[in-house]
């Protein structure tokens, strides 16, 4: 399959739907989204490479866009992050296709428990 | 933080360094952060396995993902190096013409030299043929006699040996006789060729003897321009020489004759040669006529010199058994490998092949030193790109990628250009009857050898100046830019020595090709003996003009008046043949001489002709007298010689009063009574010069032959006329030949013209090479000074010193190049000693030639951006 940009690809990658998913609540920087991601997610760790590669290419894709970050304690140096629009669309997009996956999986009797 | 979390860290930024520098900067700090945090949790030896193992696998997929964003940033800097190439039109279009020119003639050149010197021998497993040669009288080696060939076609040394004779005869065709090539060739030559017809058959056994009827193969080359590829050609019939003769099959389609890429038309049986006459059959027997060329493919076992040492044992039989013809005669066996076509252009090769290695590294110097100063120029550029926190690394990219596109592109032109020469050339150089199977294909090795080379150039000379940013001082180089007084010297002295390594190659180059050009010039003016300038030749065919024989010297004579009253006509007379026309010998004795081989009798070229021959040829008798028209049948039988007949008989005495008869039955012994100056004997050019001797036909009856007439007008005028003289005096006589002498030589020469015309015109392009090289890089560099002469105009230089300070300085260097040009010259060209017609290697006028021609470039173009700068306003050339 031709390469493409994040939010772009038929299935996205579950890394692009964590990161969205936990800046849907607040802005966060690259740490808290682990945080988050590993939490909402029932403890998967996302790598570190794969953590700040991603968030430079959803940057560049227009999912998310870095931001000044809240509050006059943060830490500057800290690279906060906010999902756009576009990214929000994409988010929905993925949630969309997943739902259907799992009704069809229901529809079929999987068993999940 | 304890020691083992020290060591922790420091594994993983051992693992960052997997990550790229720009990668690990931006985000290192917080996946450093990160790495901690979850360190912290893992409390377990298999926890902390399993999350390094995650680790290093999330690296290198992270470190692969990027890898494949980064080819987004090679288009970049290409989109970039090719803007940055598009912004200096001047130096990318120098730059491309330089390598379009230098490749193209490289590769034109190449292929030129392959197709026709060093072509492939066209046989199949080629290293297992050789050919055999047999001593002439002199004891070179030679083509040989055929009984000969039939004792070496008897050695088990070879699978098959071959024997074939070349020559040419008279096509009848429906309405008009041509001339075609032709080869006697015996049942075995294909075996040795190794290769099959296309259709029909060969010759059997059979056909070796006379007797077995007329047959021929028609050559593959042939059947297509000849016959149009006529699907039906075997057992049609052909009259050759006015004999019926069957087509019996067309040869392989890979070979054109034994002199591929020559175009032999027909291959004749050896029991066909009758049609060229009784001389050729009773000559099958003759051991003193050596007619044939012999070919033979090793047999398994043998090799040359196992062969060498069975031909040995043949010769020496041979001695003993016809003492007074083979005693000393011996056989030579060579590789057809080490055979070349035409061994009198091996010079020309070799020395075109230096010009071609020599052209290839000036091309490769010239792109060095435009890419050398065109990176000095750009110091500034690096630097600032470097202050800008660009590495080393994505600035050596860039400049990379900027060579290499200009060597590719260079290269893919330089492939074009050849592709266009090589179409433009003529294709047949050769004169009818011949013609040339040669087709002028680019090699590829050669095409790709070039365009490496050039890259590999690029590539070296196009990183220096990023290698170099490496090392400078940032801040230096910021301010060493247009703006500043003075250059660096380091700078300076590289640049200069760039000017001296260009001029010194320059010379060497241009010196080699001038010599080539004169060589050139030297076959063109190559003394000809005959005077061919004003002398046309008509050749009636009064042999098949149903004239009884008797009658035929007559009406040769007739017509030789007839044309000498032609008006405008000084002189005419009959001869056998025109000089520089291949033929056989006659078998003779010269008293008081003794031969290298053999017994008494010498094979030498004799020529019948009438009285008049050496007057309308300009030929000078230089001792005694020519024939008179009082020289007859019933007086004093004489000769003439020419004047290497006499440096090889009678050295250092008169050849006048030596006595030689011929071993025909009933000749008669002749006296000399002239000696004639040398004239091309059987080719053109001819050196050394070979003997010969004149009869005159007012003693032996001319029958057939050439009339030769000198006129003080327009030979080729006369050419019609004389034909018209020549069906006046018998209706119906064909004239099979005719033209000027010119002409006639000139056709001889075709080749080697052919082939010096190319490599005069490469030498041509090496002086324009060299001049575009010398005057880029003097030019650039010149250019690169305007902000020093901007300053010293602005403290108070005027432009006229100015200009001549710069030139001065420049021509200073460029001198120094010139003299180690001249000492690298002076050292390398005494090798080309050999190769050159008779011009001293190191003669003054090419030297001075070549010296003039660089001072006058190295002078433009010092002084042209010289001139420029000074007049630009200083203020603005500082402003930059």
């Amino acid at each position: 399959m031709a390469k493409s940009e994040p939010g772009q690809e038929l299935i996205m990658r579950p890394a692009v739907f964590h990161i969205l998913l936990a800046l849907t609540t607040e802005d966060r920087h690259g740490l808290g989204i682990a945080d988050e991601v590993e939490q909402s997610s029932g403890g998967w760790e996302i790598g570190p490479g794969t953590l700040y590669r991603s968030l430079a290419e959803m940057v560049e894709a227009g999912l998310i866009r870095s931001v000044r970050a809240p509050g006059a304690d943060a830490d500057p140096r800290r690279k906060f992050y906010r999902i756009t629009p576009a990214g929000r669309a994409a988010l929905s997009a993925e949630t969309r296709r997943l739902n259907q996956l799992v009704d069809a999986a229901r529809a079929r009797r999987v068993p999940i428990a | 933080m304890s020691a083992g979390g020290k060591r922790h860290r420091s594994g993983f930024q051992l693992l960052l360094r997997i990550y790229p520098a720009g990668f690990r900067q931006a985000h290192g700090v917080e996946m450093e952060q990160l790495y901690r945090a979850r360190r912290a949790r893992a409390r377990s030896l298999p926890a902390i396995a399993a999350l390094w193992f995650r680790l290093i696998a999330d690296a290198i997929s992270t470190r692969w993902a990027l890898r494949a964003r980064g080819t987004h940033m090679w288009r970049q800097d290409c989109r970039y190096a090719v803007r940055q190439l598009l912004r200096t039109p001047g130096f990318t279009i120098g730059a491309l013409a330089l390598l379009a020119i230098g490749i193209g003639a490289n590769i034109a050149v190449f292929t030129v030299v392959d197709a026709f010197l060093i072509r492939p021998v066209p046989y199949a497993r080629p290293d297992d043929v050789v050919h055999i040669y047999q001593d002439d009288d002199d004891g070179d080696p030679g083509s040989v006699a055929f009984p000969a060939y039939r004792d070496i076609a008897a050695s088990p040394m070879f699978s098959a040996v071959s024997a074939s004779a070349p020559g040419q005869v008279l096509w009848d065709r429906d309405d008009e006789s041509i001339v075609v090539s032709i080869e006697f060739a015996t049942a075995s030559y294909l075996s040795v060729a190794g290769r099959p017809p296309m259709r029909g058959r060969w010759f059997s056994p059979e056909h070796d003897s006379v007797g077995a009827g007329a047959v021929a193969v028609v050559s593959a080359p042939a059947w297509r321009s000849r016959f149009g590829g006529d699907p039906d050609i075997v057992g049609k019939t052909i009259r050759l020489n006015g004999h019926d003769v069957t087509i019996i099959g067309v040869g392989p389609a890979t070979l054109a004759g034994s002199f591929d890429p020559v175009v032999t038309d027909f291959w004749l049986s050896i029991s066909t040669v009758f049609i060229r006459g009784q001389a050729w059959v009773s000559n099958l027997d003759r051991r003193e006529d050596h007619w044939y060329q012999v070919r033979a493919r090793l047999a398994g076992g043998a090799s040359p010199e196992t062969a060498q040492q069975a031909m040995n044992a043949i010769a020496a039989r041979l001695a003993v058994e016809n003492p007074a013809i083979d005693r000393g005669r011996d056989l030579t066996v060579r590789r057809a490998r080490d055979v070349s076509l035409f061994p009198e252009s091996r010079n020309a090769l070799t020395l075109a092949t230096a010009i071609v290695v020599l052209l290839l590294v000036l091309t490769s110097a010239n792109l060095a030193n435009l890419l050398l100063v065109r990176g000095m120029a750009r110091a500034g550029e690096v630097a600032v790109r470097r202050a800008l926190g660009a590495g080393a690394g994505r600035i050596g990219r860039l400049f990379l990628i900027e060579s290499l596109s200009l060597s590719v592109a260079g290269g893919l032109a330089g492939i074009g250009l050849a592709h266009l020469a090589l179409a433009a050339l003529p294709l047949a150089p050769l004169p009818p009857p011949f013609s040339t199977a040669v087709t002028l294909t680019i090699d590829g090795r050669v095409a790709v050898f070039a365009v490496v080379l050039m890259v590999a150039t690029g590539v070296l000379f196009g990183l220096a100046p990023a290698i170099r940013s490496g090392l400078l001082d940032i801040s230096a180089s910021l301010r060493d830019d247009r703006r500043t007084a003075s250059i660096s010297h380091a700078t300076m002295r590289l640049r200069n020595l760039l000017i001296v390594i260009q001029v010194a190659g320059s010379v060497v180059l241009i010196l080699a090709a001038g010599l080539l050009a004169r060589t050139v010039v030297a076959l063109h003016r190559i003394d000809p003996g005959v005077d061919p300038e004003r002398v046309a030749y008509v050749q009636p065919d009064i042999h098949r003009s149903d004239l009884p024989g008797a009658d035929m010297p007559r009406v040769l004579e007739e017509m030789r008046v007839r044309i000498a009253a032609l008006p405008g006509v000084t002189h005419a007379a009959a001869a056998i043949r025109l000089p520089a026309q291949r033929s056989g010998t006659t078998s003779t004795i010269v008293e008081d001489y003794t031969p290298a081989a053999g017994g008494n009798e010498i094979e030498i070229n004799s020529m019948n002709v009438s009285p008049e021959y050496f007057d309308t040829m300009g030929l000078r008798i230089v001792e005694g007298r020519g024939f008179t028209r009082s020289d007859v049948a019933a007086s004093d039988r004489v000769v003439l010689v020419n004047q290497a007949a006499v440096k090889r008989f009678w050295p250092g005495r008169s050849a006048l009063g030596g006595r030689m008869r011929s071993t025909a039955r009933n000749a008669p012994t002749r006296t000399v009574v002239g000696v004639v100056e040398d004239a091309p004997v059987v080719a053109f050019p001819e050196v050394p010069a070979r003997p010969m001797f004149y009869v005159t036909s007012t003693q032996s009856p001319l029958a057939v032959g050439y009339i030769v007439a000198r006129t003080d007008g327009n030979p080729a005028a006369l050419v019609n006329a004389m034909r018209a003289a020549v069906i006046e005096v018998r209706a119906g006589v064909r004239v099979q030949s005719q033209g000027t002498l010119a002409s006639h030589v000139g056709a001889a020469l075709a080749l080697p013209q052919f082939l010096a015309t190319i490599m005069g015109a490469v030498s041509m392009l090496s002086v324009l090479l060299a001049a575009m090289g010398i005057y880029a890089v003097v030019a650039f560099s010149v250019a690169r000074r305007a902000g020093e002469m901007g300053i010293r105009m602005a403290l108070g230089a005027t432009a006229g010193r100015l200009v001549r300070m710069i030139v001065g300085e420049t021509i200073g260097i460029v001198g120094a190049g010139l003299v180690a040009g001249i000492a690298l010259a002076a050292i390398l060209v005494p090798q080309l000693d050999a190769l050159l017609f008779g011009l001293d290697p190191l003669d003054p006028p090419t030297f001075a030639a070549a010296v003039a021609v660089l001072i006058t470039v190295a002078w433009l173009a010092a002084w042209l951006p010289a001139r420029a700068a000074a007049r630009a306003d200083p203020g603005s050339t500082l402003r930059g």
